[in-house]
């Protein structure tokens, strides 16, 4: 299958490409103009070639997606403020689709996340899984969210309006070599502090070539094909297992100031108390006295991967120790032997 | 009660949200579309805001809201082109500041705005920002005696790595004005130094790209402006940091001085005590100023009061002037000033 795949320099997407690659898929990766893709060791496998294109603009696109079978959409954007955001995330969306449209490629996998759940309306310790209600109130979560639910239901009305086959991948927390420390650890107190809040809570986490994988199935496992699919992979571990884990690896570890999960809840119960009954609501606090974001990043739940198994035909290929080892070591962990499988330019 | 202006908004970029928060609170306004090429943008802030109408294309909700004031937060190269059309279809049109690219354009759209009897102004916000006008009324009191030097000092880091203005993905289109990014910011600083400005005499402005590179036409300008006795400095700098948008204004009595991105008010001026006790005084009173600054200003980061609050009371009195047949807060005189200094500035006689 030839396909297209957005976002191929970011994070995730340098591994979706090898994915890709080894899955014997011929690949189009789509990169910013000024990205340097000589960065990427599979720039020069004989089936991959670079389109260069900014998804915020619109004139031009149609020339970039012509002659696919399927796009990976995974460009987001993930800094900046709101209307950064909206551009990068929403508008690029918004462009892509209609180049879709216009060149009659109907095939789209696209990554969503997990920061779309409604975490407060899911009871504590039960299982957060694709029937889990979604977030009612935009405005009490981060940008992050707002724009990518905003960007998944324009890819639903694509999906309506086009007749056109689409697989929503939501993925836990992504982790791997260039993203280790994040967002549901706790919150970062200046260069080398976190403030670590809880500790025993399972962490939805997923290493990013296992997850890299699920998503290039997506594209050819056809019971896929319409549904919302979450990925975490097997054996989660807890918060606390996990910066284990990387303490082990870690040379210069950061300082941690541990915070118990309840007191984080009654100061952010507080702060959100004060702000709706004293500040009319229009204070903007940090996340964590956020209630509806601090329990987006430490609400103790379960997680499934069932459905992402059985749809996907996919199984996490590294555990945790193994994703650990991958992360630290110095492999090459993008490269493609360029002979390694035939290329299937056809479907 | 009176009734509301029907007004619709062209353009749903990050300047929007101040525009549209104006608009969808104001008793004076009726927000009945807002139109973006985007449609998702279009109709985000349609849904954000409570307009009436969510648009692609500005003829059609020209033609099917008939909005009376119609605010253009385009690009400033589109300004002329869009405002054109919005005042041959019967609206006054509200401009986000540069209102052109050229005083020769500007001329043009007053010309069309005249012949099609609706007023046309560019958004000059900072002028009502509460220091400003603090200042302003000091002046007009003659506490500050006569005006003798004004400076205009902006620092924004807008090198900044991944920022807008730096992204060579996709270049911002304010890289095609004639200063560049300067002209982001240099109608602000201009007009806020014009009121003390009696005339133009003589002018030498020093425009660089320190950081080099093609995106960057400019980065940085130092450039003065004498009108009669009055020195004006103009002074743009993406690499002194903190962020300041400062404004000094000294006098033959005394000075003052704010920034607009952390407002606080400090006036040196005689006070009671006399010359012997004046600067014990001026202490006191500032120190206590910027004490009462620094918690308000706490309180402003906190309920995410920005620095737009000018545009708030701007729009407000622009409004009322509409909806009573006055002349509008910002006049021709004040706009046409404006583009002709910074032109000035520009010009390569005047550069060193």
């Amino acid at each position: 299958m030839k396909v297209l795949i957005t976002g191929a320099s970011g994070f995730v997407g340098k591994y979706v490409v090898a994915a890709a690659l080894e899955a014997g898929h011929e690949v189009r990766a789509v990169i910013r103009p000024k990205t340097d893709e000589t960065r990427f060791s599979w720039h020069t496998h004989p089936n991959l070639e670079i389109g260069r294109f900014d998804l915020r603009q619109r004139r031009g696109l149609s020339e970039v997606v012509a002659g696919v079978d399927a796009v990976i959409h995974l460009a987001a954007t993930k800094g900046g403020d709101f209307y950064d955001r909206f551009a990068g995330t929403v508008i690029g969306t918004e462009n892509l689709l209609l180049a879709m449209q216009e060149t009659e490629v109907n095939h789209l996998v696209v990554t969503s996340t997990f920061s779309l759940y409604d975490y407060q309306a899911i009871p504590r310790k039960t299982v957060l899984d694709e029937t889990s209600p979604l977030i009612k109130n935009p405005l009490d979560r981060d940008a992050y969210a707002q724009t990518k639910l905003i960007q998944e239901e324009m890819i639903r009305e694509f999906e309506k309006a086009h007749d056109a086959t689409v697989t929503i991948i939501r993925p836990g927390m992504i982790y791997g070599r260039e993203a280790l420390w994040h967002a549901l650890l706790g919150a970062e107190l200046g260069e080398n502090r976190w403030l670590k809040i809880g500790g025993k809570s399972t962490l939805p986490m997923a290493y990013v070539e296992n997850c890299a994988e699920a998503i290039v199935k997506a594209l050819t496992e056809e019971k896929a094909f319409g549904q919302t699919v979450n990925i975490v992979d097997d054996e989660l571990p807890t918060q606390q297992s996990y910066i284990d884990g990387l303490l082990k690896h870690e040379t210069e570890s950061p300082k941690l100031t541990p915070v118990s999960w309840s007191v984080m809840q009654g100061i952010s119960n507080l702060a959100w108390f004060v702000n709706k009954r004293l500040l009319g609501g229009q204070a903007r606090l940090p996340g964590i006295l956020v209630p509806a974001q601090l329990q987006a990043r430490f609400r103790p739940l379960q997680y499934s991967n069932h459905l992402a198994k059985s749809m996907l035909n996919w199984t996490p290929r590294y555990s945790f120790k193994e994703s650990l080892e991958r992360s630290y070591g110095t492999q090459d962990l993008i490269f493609v032997e360029p002979e390694a499988v035939p290329a299937t330019s056809a479907n | 009660m009176e009734s509301k202006l029907k007004a619709a908004v062209i353009g749903a970029g990050a300047i929007s949200k101040e525009h549209l928060s104006f608009l969808s609170t104001s008793s004076r306004a009726e927000l009945v579309g807002v139109c973006d090429l985007s449609a998702a943008a279009a109709k985000y802030a349609t849904e954000h805001y409570g307009a009436k109408g969510a648009y692609t294309d500005y003829k059609k909700m020209l033609a099917e809201a008939s909005p009376d004031v119609v605010h253009v937060l385009t690009p400033p190269n589109t300004h002329k082109m869009i405002a054109t059309d919005c005042l041959q279809a019967g609206a006054h049109v509200l401009c986000e500041k540069p209102i052109t690219p050229s005083l020769q354009e500007f001329k043009e759209l007053w010309e069309v705005a005249k012949a099609c009897d609706r007023h046309l102004m560019e958004d000059q916000n900072y002028l009502y920002n509460e220091p400003i006008l603090a200042i302003q009324k000091m002046v007009n009191d003659g506490e500050l005696g006569e005006i003798q030097d004004v400076e205009i000092r902006v620092a924004l880091n807008v090198r900044s790595e991944g920022g807008r203005f730096a992204d060579e993905n996709l270049p911002n289109p304010i890289h095609k004005m004639p200063a560049g990014v300067v002209h982001d910011i240099i109608t602000h600083m201009v007009y806020l130094a014009l009121p003390y400005l009696p005339s133009v005499d003589r002018v030498s402005a020093a425009w660089s790209n320190h950081g080099g590179g093609d995106l960057f036409k400019y980065d940085d300008l130092d450039a003065i402006v004498i009108g009669g006795k009055t020195h004006v400095r103009f002074r743009f700098s993406p690499y002194t940091q903190p962020e300041c948008f400062m404004v000094f204004v000294r006098g033959d009595r005394g000075y003052a001085e704010t920034d607009l991105f952390q407002p606080y008010l400090r006036t040196v001026v005689p006070r009671s005590g006399g010359q012997q006790l004046s600067p014990l005084v001026n202490h006191f009173a500032n120190g206590s100023n910027l004490v009462g600054a620094s918690f308000h200003n706490f309180y402003r980061k906190v309920m995410q009061k920005t620095p737009y609050e000018g545009l708030y009371k701007l729009m407000d009195k622009t409004y009322y002037a509409l909806a009573h047949g006055q002349d509008l807060p910002i006049g021709f005189q004040q706009m046409e000033r404006t583009l002709s200094l910074i032109e000035t500035l520009l010009a390569e006689e005047n550069q060193v």
